[in-house]
């Protein structure tokens, strides 16, 4: 279980002093969270389930239920008593409905969302001992809202009734099994005992094999040992099923099992409305007839499901199933790592330093080549360099897939949010999500969260109208988000769009005018004036009247955007809505970079934003209002010349130039160059020192033995030429 | 000191207790007294820096010119996987300008919070232990960063201020 890590670590450790202690908190912290992030995530499945399908999986609920359960024993691990008694009181709201004490119509199960939400506040603020105290008001509160609203479900009659289970084997199943049974039975299914005998050295696979075979078809309500005149070094087992194929189907498909089949129920068709209250049908057509428990010892019931080879114990059953809790969740936290971010930057940083010598290996090799006496050590030095290369690339692959993580994370949160907000503003909105398995290197989604998370409430707030005001303008009552995220070349690009008002063009324009951002003169594209949303000056709520405001710190959202060099787009129509665009490259650990040089300067692209080069003449370059242009495949380029970007001497030899075309979001720029000089794969490192940014570079980078080379901020030139463009 | 009066019973116990006593004084003067110091010269000055701040002497090596800086950033180096800004502390002191020559240096520096710069100085000198009292206050100095002056070797060695200096140059980015 993960509190049991916990407690391996935090004794290792015992010096209990301060640091320690806030540094255990940590770990205890990183380690509820991950339990929550899961916890919310079941939670959205279990409510979607309730609404949707009116049946939740049972193992949902049971996942849920462990997911408090660790969360109980790591709390009560770090003496926390305050939350250790939500998450105790959260376990026994869902211990109450996998049992089926518990309806799942109850309120109670609303506020588990609730509770979670608590969990998370309180461990924001567990180093701040007065929040602390506030917090543990609410958990009182919450927990006695829990436990008020616990409501047992409605009577139902007895299910098992007329069930020709034996007497014994029912009352060897637990709570919890014999819930499930009557779950199955309720939901008309048929339900059948598997016997099965194996032998005593290898029974935990056979066993193993004949549950997920039956698993696919259905449910396995319970494994028994059952007695029998199996030879000693065997032993039988009993298993409780249910499944919505008939016993003679599930027969054909355990044939290779080696299973034996009894009917116990037969699934009612739709004309009978009650199953048939027969005694036991007609049992299975194996050949070993199957000694039932009621005929062995019907009088011992306890001792009936011992088998001889079964142990010590009486009613011992062997755990093998994923059932109990503390089993089920030491297993699962055990297969994955939980690993600092930064170490994998270490380890990025590590793979960047091998391919930096890489490249300088490249190098020997291809000079000790072109020296006619040294030629085959070079050539020899060049395979080797090739073999290394191959295995290098797998090595940063590898690593760089251990930093993806699916934005499902952050639609999960996104989803939360919105179901907030739902809650407090009785707005019907259906968030719909696509594209949850792309994939994005986990500092990036982290960046990422905020940004998105102010585009869609903007969207929430400002865009949605009521759905009187839907109604009467023409539109479903119940408007629509639909956050969708594909990649797209080296990039993924995230996309909010909704249905709502759309933003009025000259609302946004008469707040400009009004912050002197833009001059009443001007003329402005539908484009440009949208784009104003993203100025500092439009940033407050009041600034854009409330039908339009779109403007709400979308200058954040853009420079929060252009610091992971990724860009923000919107587009708009009245009355039909909007989608703003996020842009952000896959990783930023290694880059593929295009060397360029200018003068005797030379400077590193990022490929990801690179869409093609081109070789120019002069005599191609057009002008237009002071500006350069270039007329790509019918197209107007804006060209900027890298010397003059950064006031640096060109050399051009004459009449042609380099063209870096660069493309970021919808927006395209071409980049002036004299020199191109290959590709590198490169690692980004800050530039450290007294000048803290430095506008229009986004890092530097080694390049083998040649010392440091700056790395273009490709965002930068792009807003900045189209700001430029905007100015002309 | 009381380690010192205590009569000695045997040798160890002598060497022990001066020991003691040497600390004792360390701790109340020599520590206070002595300062340890980096010198080097800029033409034909002397300057000098704390030791502690100093993270290591590199050679002159390829300096990446940085466009947008202020004209005292000479520009970047490549540092075993850290790429530095190089100060031209000439420049930012107010110096004349020189070439480089084989007997300049570049100091990596580092702040409290893990800030890193280097500076670029003519040639390094030595490390000198300066009794406290041969430091006085400097006035009127470049940027009001040489804080002290102390007297070694029959001339002035001007005091750097570190962080006066790195403080000065954050402010203006």
């Amino acid at each position: 279980m993960a509190a049991r890590r916990s407690k391996a670590k935090s004794a290792a450790k015992k010096p209990a002093q301060d640091s320690s202690k806030s540094k255990a908190y940590g770990e205890f912290i990183s380690e509820a969270e991950e339990i929550l992030e899961r916890l919310r995530q079941d939670l959205a499945d279990l409510a979607d389930q309730r609404t949707s399908a009116n049946e939740v999986e049972p193992d949902l609920v049971n996942r849920i239920f462990r997911s408090a359960h660790s969360l109980k024993g790591l709390a009560g691990m770090f003496g926390l008593e305050g939350i250790g008694d939500l998450a105790h009181h959260m376990e026994d709201v869902l211990d109450g409905l996998r049992l089926g004490r518990i309806s799942m119509e109850a309120p109670a199960v609303d506020l588990l969302d609730s509770a979670v939400d608590l969990f998370t506040a309180s461990l924001a603020d567990l180093d701040n001992p007065e929040l602390q105290e506030q917090q543990a008001g609410h958990i009182a509160e919450m927990i006695q809202r829990i436990d008020s609203a616990v409501e047992p479900p409605a009577e139902r009659p007895d299910e098992l009734a007329g069930l020709p289970i034996d007497p014994a084997l029912l009352r060897a199943l637990t709570e919890y099994e014999e819930h499930r049974l009557r779950e199955n039975v309720r939901r008309n299914r048929h339900v059948a005992l598997v016997d099965s005998t194996f032998e005593i050295i290898a029974f935990e696979e056979g066993l193993s094999e004949l549950s997920t075979a039956i698993r696919e078809v259905g449910e396995v309500v319970s494994t028994l040992p059952s007695p029998g005149d199996a030879p000693e070094s065997q032993i039988r087992f009993s298993l409780l099923v249910a499944t919505e194929i008939s016993t003679e189907q599930l027969m054909s498909r355990l044939d290779l099992c080696s299973a034996n089949v009894r009917e116990l129920r037969r699934a009612s068709t739709a004309a009978e409305l009650t199953p048939p209250a027969a005694p036991a049908p007609a049992s299975s057509s194996g050949t070993e007839s199957s000694v039932q428990p009621s005929a062995e010892a019907p009088e011992i019931p306890g001792t009936t499901v011992a088998t001889p080879a079964a142990l010590d114990a009486p009613v011992q059953r062997p755990e093998l199933r994923s059932e109990s809790p503390d089993i089920e969740s030491l297993r699962s936290i055990s297969e994955t790592v939980r690993v600092d971010i930064r170490k994998l930057d270490e380890l990025m940083n590590l793979v960047g330093e091998l391919v930096i010598q890489r490249n300088a290996i490249a190098n020997v090799a291809s000079r000790l080549m072109s020296d006619s006496g040294t030629a085959r050590m070079g050539a020899e030095l060049s395979k080797t360099h090739k073999l290394l290369d191959r295995k290098l690339k797998e090595l940063q692959a590898g690593v760089l897939d251990v930093r993806m993580v699916p934005m499902r994370q952050i639609f999960e949160k996104l989803s939360r949010v919105v179901r907030r907000l739902r809650r407090d503003h009785e707005k019907e909105v259906e968030l719909e999500f696509k594209g949850a398995d792309t994939e994005l290197d986990k500092l990036i989604v982290e960046q990422l969260v905020d940004p998105l998370m102010h585009v869609v409430r903007n969207a929430f707030d400002h865009a949605i109208e009521s759905a009187s005001d839907r109604v009467a303008a023409g539109k479903p009552s119940e408007a629509t988000i639909l956050i969708q995220a594909f990649q797209r070349g080296n990039h993924v690009v995230i996309e909010v769009r909704d249905d709502g008002c759309g933003i009025d063009p000259h609302a946004v324009r008469a707040s400009a005018e009004a912050r002197g951002l833009v001059d009443p003169e001007d003329m402005l594209s539908h484009k440009e004036t949208l784009d104003l949303i993203f100025s500092p000056g439009l940033s407050t709520r009041e600034e854009v009247n409330g039908t339009s405001g779109r403007g709400v710190g979308m200058d954040v959202v853009r420079s929060n955007l252009a610091a992971l060099g990724g860009m923000v787009d919107v587009t708009s129509s009245v009355g039909e809505g909007s989608a703003v665009t996020l842009t952000v490259p896959i990783t930023l650990a290694i880059i593929q970079a295009l060397i360029v040089g200018v003068g005797e300067h030379r400077f590193a692209i990022p490929l990801n934003s690179v869409l093609e080069t081109l070789l120019v003449e002069n005599s191609e370059i057009q002008h237009s209002e002071g500006r350069e242009i270039l007329n790509l495949r019918g197209d107007a380029l804006l060209l900027v010349r890298l010397a003059d970007e950064f006031d640096l001497d060109a050399q051009s030899d004459g009449s042609k130039q380099y063209v870096v075309v660069l493309g970021m979001g919808e927006q395209r720029v071409g980049l002036l160059v004299d020199r191109l000089q290959g590709q590198q794969d490169t690692v980004i490192k800050p530039i450290k020192g007294p000048v803290r940014q430095i506008p229009g570079i986004a890092g530097a980078t080694e390049l083998g033995d040649q010392g440091a080379v700056l790395v273009v901020d490709v965002s930068h030139i792009v807003s900045e030429s189209s700001r430029r463009r905007e100015a002309a | 000191m009381s380690g010192a009066e205590a009569p000695p019973s045997t040798v160890g116990w002598e060497n022990l207790a001066r020991g003691a006593a040497n600390l004792g004084v360390d701790d109340e003067e020599d520590v206070e007294l002595r300062r340890e110091l980096l010198s080097f010269r800029l033409g034909e000055s002397p300057y000098a820096i704390p030791v502690e701040r100093v993270r290591e002497i590199v050679r002159m090596r390829e300096i990446t010119i940085v466009p947008r800086m202020p004209s005292w950033v000479l520009g970047v180096v490549a540092l075993r996987g850290e790429v530095v800004q190089v100060v031209d502390l000439r420049m930012r002191l107010g110096l004349a300008p020189c070439e480089p020559s084989r007997r300049s240096r570049i100091i990596v520096l580092h702040g409290d919070d893990e800030a890193v710069t280097a500076i670029l100085v003519d040639a390094v000198e030595a490390v000198l232990r300066i009794p406290e009292d041969s430091v006085s206050p400097a006035s009127g100095s470049e940027l009001g960063a040489v804080t002290e002056l102390c007297e070694h070797g029959g001339e002035f060695v001007s005091l750097i201020d570190v962080d006066r200096v790195l403080e000065f140059c954050a402010g203006r980015s």
